[in-house]
């Protein structure tokens, strides 16, 4: 994995010195903003694989800057490094759609081992499934690539997380998947949701899907592991 | 915020009393007004009659009734307004306290961890062998100013703290405050001039007067730090000496954007910052004027400021109580 484009938005000098300086030679490309209106302008113009956004930034602060993007429907992933690292912040900085959250100081290794994970999920997610590009399960169909579904005719759009949890079950047909490993596939960190949180996107899954939600044919729990699917 | 609810509940409350209040003093003053005619039906459809005099004399003591409680009950309504008013402005500032400390626990947040944070990193670097020679020597320096970084921001905070405490004592001794200066900027230089700001001294002739000279390396280094900070792109600060009346004046100018608005008192209180820590512009935690103006004044002295100079920027002076003259 190399060659992916990274911007790196820190406005203390040697902080931006040092990470960017370690992300190069790894071999990624690194482009730093030291504010957040120009964090904002660089990521819209050069469209990177990655942003690496510190919280506390002058003009307008990394929060502002993930939502503006969310906002705009950018989806470039995003992964906070911030000296606030409170539970608080850890949860608003996700819930305003940031990928994963890494609390100053941190360690080298960590930092290179997350965003490593983060760009090898947006690999996946980009990559053809190997399930195909559209799973069909009865009178339903889901489109991996437009994230659209058609059922009994009507077309809906659904999320990135409700495809990329149905992509998870559709690359292994009939086989168990735990909700850990969905949870590492189409989240990649551990604390943040919970497995309940998997629960009920499966939930609206069947709601959508599944004829009868109550009695489901497609999605299946299985007791204590995960979820199984049989198209 | 748990207590910002506590608050809000009180205001909610003080407007129901208010209201009811408002209700009650309008029934009674209705009450009063409207007595006369019903105690008069009241007699008329018992049988009874009133002549033309006892219905103007019932009138007018019941008129009189409800003037009475209209003034008695303006007044308590203006009573329950006042005190309202007053926990509304109590409530205010003590919002206003909790956003400071939050500003404040905020910055100290950052002040502390950033250097931490690239300091490691540089070392971690190092140690796993991941820096091109060329770049060591630089990694470092880097790392030595991060640590230097880290230490003045905990001097600062145990300084204000001990400020706070009262717990500071200054000695002061007869001393030259020109050569204080010129001293000062000498150290000072190093670790202003390589990051491209410009340290200008005027001292034309020595100032002596009655200073402690820790206390005024300190007082030197944040009203230069602070040049520095708000000087704009290339700041040129400007240190100089004079005496004037009774007293030895230290003043430090910077060409920036001066207080834009700030509050020119509140800017010496401790843990103010302007604006938003979210949204941060400057380094710092806000307790380097507080600290100035504590040490100015234990030495016998004060600190003003101004702005809006000629030329533009900000200058500090700080007065120096001189040798040999008698002050209170």
């Amino acid at each position: 994995m190399s060659g992916e484009r990274l911007v790196v938005v820190e406005d203390e000098a040697h902080l931006a010195e040092v990470v960017s300086d370690n992300l190069r030679l790894e071999g990624w490309e690194v482009t730093v903003a030291g504010d957040g209106p120009s964090a904002l302008a660089l990521i819209r113009k050069s469209q990177p694989d990655l942003v690496l956004l510190d919280v506390m930034l002058p003009g307008l602060d990394g929060f502002a800057v993930c939502q503006t993007l969310r906002a705009e429907g950018n989806d470039v992933p995003i992964l906070f490094l911030t000296a606030k690292s409170g539970q608080g912040d850890r949860l608003q900085g996700l819930e305003l759609g940031g990928d994963d959250y890494l609390g100053k100081p941190f360690d080298l290794r960590e930092l290179i081992l997350r965003v490593r994970a983060i760009l090898r999920r947006t690999e996946w997610m980009r990559s053809p499934s190997s399930a195909g590009d559209v799973l069909r399960l009865g009178e339903a169909s889901v489109d991996f690539r437009s994230h659209e579904a058609s059922i009994e005719g009507r077309r809906l759009q659904l999320s990135s997380k409700e495809v990329l949890i149905l992509r998870c079950l559709a690359e292994r047909p009939g086989e168990v998947v735990s909700r850990t490993e969905i949870l590492d596939r189409v989240w990649g960190y551990d604390a943040f949701p919970t497995t309940r949180t998997i629960d009920n996107f499966i939930v609206r899954l069947r709601r959508l899907l599944e004829p009868d939600a109550r009695n489901p044919r497609y999605i299946h729990t299985v007791r204590g592991t995960g979820y199984r699917l049989t198209p | 915020m748990a207590r910002a609810r506590v608050a809000r509940r009180m205001l909610r409350l003080y407007a129901v009393v208010l209201l009811l209040y408002a209700a009650l003093a309008a029934w009674w003053v209705y009450f009063f007004s409207t007595e006369s005619r019903w105690i008069v039906e009241h007699v008329r459809s018992a049988g009874g009659d009133l002549s033309p005099e006892q219905v103007a004399v019932l009138a007018e003591v019941t008129a009189g009734n409800a003037r009475m409680f209209l003034g008695e009950s303006a007044f308590l309504l203006l009573l329950l307004v006042g005190s309202a008013w007053l926990v509304l402005r109590a409530l205010r500032r003590e919002e206003l306290v909790v956003r400071q400390q939050g500003n404040f626990l905020s910055a100290v947040t950052h002040e502390l961890r950033s250097p931490v944070a690239s300091a490691r990193l540089y070392l971690e670097s190092l140690q796993l062998g991941r820096v091109e020679a060329d770049k060591r020597e630089r990694y470092l320096q880097h790392a030595q100013e991060d640590l230097q970084r880290l230490s003045d921001t905990i001097d600062e905070l145990l300084q204000g703290r001990r400020l706070l405490d009262r717990g500071l004592v200054v000695h002061s001794e007869p001393l030259d405050l020109s050569e204080l200066a010129r001293r000062g900027v000498e150290r000072l230089k190093p670790m202003h001039v390589p990051a491209g700001a410009t340290l200008e001294l005027d001292v034309p002739q020595p100032v002596p007067v009655l200073a402690d000279p820790v206390a005024f390396e300190r007082i030197l280094d944040n009203l230069v730090s602070n040049g520095v900070k708000y000087g704009g792109e290339q700041p040129r600060v400007r240190i100089a000496t004079r005496r004037h009346g009774r007293w030895g004046l230290l003043s430090v100018r910077d060409h920036g954007k001066g207080l834009a608005g700030a509050d020119r008192q509140r800017i010496f209180e401790p843990f103010v910052r302007g604006g938003d820590e979210t949204v941060r512009t400057r380094p710092g935690v806000g307790l380097g004027l507080f600290i100035v103006k504590e040490l100015a004044e234990q030495q016998g002295g004060a600190v003003d400021v101004e702005d809006g100079l000629s030329g533009g920027g900000t200058q500090f002076t700080v007065r120096f109580p001189l040798q040999g003259t008698a002050h209170p």
